[in-house]
């Protein structure tokens, strides 16, 4: 997983701008030269290479110079082996480095547990998607519940 | 967290809460900075860490844990550097520790609940009545036992006038009934029993 490229289905089911990706369209584009509910995928590596191990999607991606991709309402998730969903990540936006696979921003950051019973919450991350490594650099706060949240059916 | 020695006015006993645990089921882990393996949930926090459990609170320079999965029990904690931790149990009293690490686990094992929290390095645990230090200190939080290696205790108060208040018997010295026994114990200030505090 060296080469955050290797297993990334930077087949961005996205679909930024056309000059830059000649994609299947899955996300509405706009004339401004970006793009819709983007997403990216990574599997794991062998034998689990069926499954996904994160997602990162946003409710818009605009293209930077560089590779750069400007995304708002950030999403990403992760998952085991198998296929059970793991944590997630949300943040209002950042920028993401398709190239390297790095995503970061200033702002603030929300990572919480599947069913919502622990959540982690700061300002100013780095995610490295080639270790699934996430820093978080300033007031981090964490909550954990000792039992997961029950379902009300509402 | 109940540390609780000596109390019940002179019982050198460590003994877990009579009440049921509070409600609160949250525990809130702050920090300056962490770093989270997202995919095995392994966190790292650091600077200022400070953890507010329902039964403690922890202070330390960095904490290392597991994200439990779908809201279960956390079961590996590690505390480092200037780790200091305060406790009140249901009666009121007061226990404050410090050590340079901290590590906490939690098992069950066929039924049965193990929290051992380990104390290294200058451990030192201290209540209203004395000051314990070992080498380490172990605290099981499900039991309420408390043991040390290579331990010193200080009573802060006379052990006389603390039985005076109960219904113990002299007999009963509770020195003669814990895991403290200073009398048999090598490296025992035996001079410090019965004497008050510097």
């Amino acid at each position: 997983m060296n080469n955050p490229l290797n297993n990334t289905g930077l087949v961005f089911s996205l679909l930024l701008v056309p000059e830059f990706f000649a994609a299947t369209v899955c996300a509405q584009q706009n004339t401004t030269g970006h793009a819709n509910d983007f997403s990216s995928v990574e599997y794991f590596e062998p034998p689990h290479q069926q499954q996904m191990e994160s997602r990162l999607s946003g409710a818009e991606a605009r293209p930077e110079p560089g590779g750069m991709l400007v995304i708002q309402q950030l999403r990403l998730e992760t998952f085991d082996t198998n296929g059970a969903p793991g944590l997630i990540v949300k943040a209002p936006h950042c920028v993401y480095d398709v190239v390297h696979g790095v995503a970061s921003s200033p702002g603030h950051l929300r990572l919480e547990t599947a069913d919502g019973s622990s959540h982690v919450e700061g300002d100013g991350f780095l995610w490295l998607q080639a270790n699934q490594k996430l820093y978080i650099s300033n007031n981090v706060q964490s909550a954990i519940e000792a039992e997961p949240k029950k379902k009300t059916g509402l | 967290m109940a540390w609780l020695i000596l109390a019940g006015g002179g019982c050198l006993q460590a003994q877990t809460n009579a009440l049921p645990a509070p409600a609160r089921t949250q525990t809130r882990i702050d920090s300056e900075s962490a770093v989270f393996d997202l995919t095995s949930r392994h966190a790292i926090y650091r600077g200022n860490v400070r953890v507010d459990d329902p039964k403690i609170k922890l202070s330390c320079e960095e904490l290392t844990a597991d994200l439990p999965q779908s809201g279960g029990h956390v079961d590996h904690l590690v505390a480092l550097t200037n780790v200091v931790m305060d406790s009140v149990d249901d009666k009121g009293q007061t226990t404050h520790a410090t050590s340079d690490k901290a590590i906490y686990d939690y098992k069950v094992v066929n039924g049965v609940t193990n929290e051992p929290i380990t104390l290294t390095g200058n451990a030192k645990v201290e209540n209203a009545q004395v000051i314990l230090t070992g080498e380490p200190i172990i605290y099981n939080r499900a039991t309420g036992s408390l043991t040390a290696t290579n331990q010193h205790m200080i009573f802060k108060q006379n052990l006389a006038s603390a039985l005076a208040s109960t219904n113990l018997p002299v007999e009963n010295l509770p020195v003669e009934k814990t895991n403290f026994p200073p009398v048999a114990t090598p490296g025992v200030d035996k001079s410090s029993i019965n004497q008050p505090p510097p």
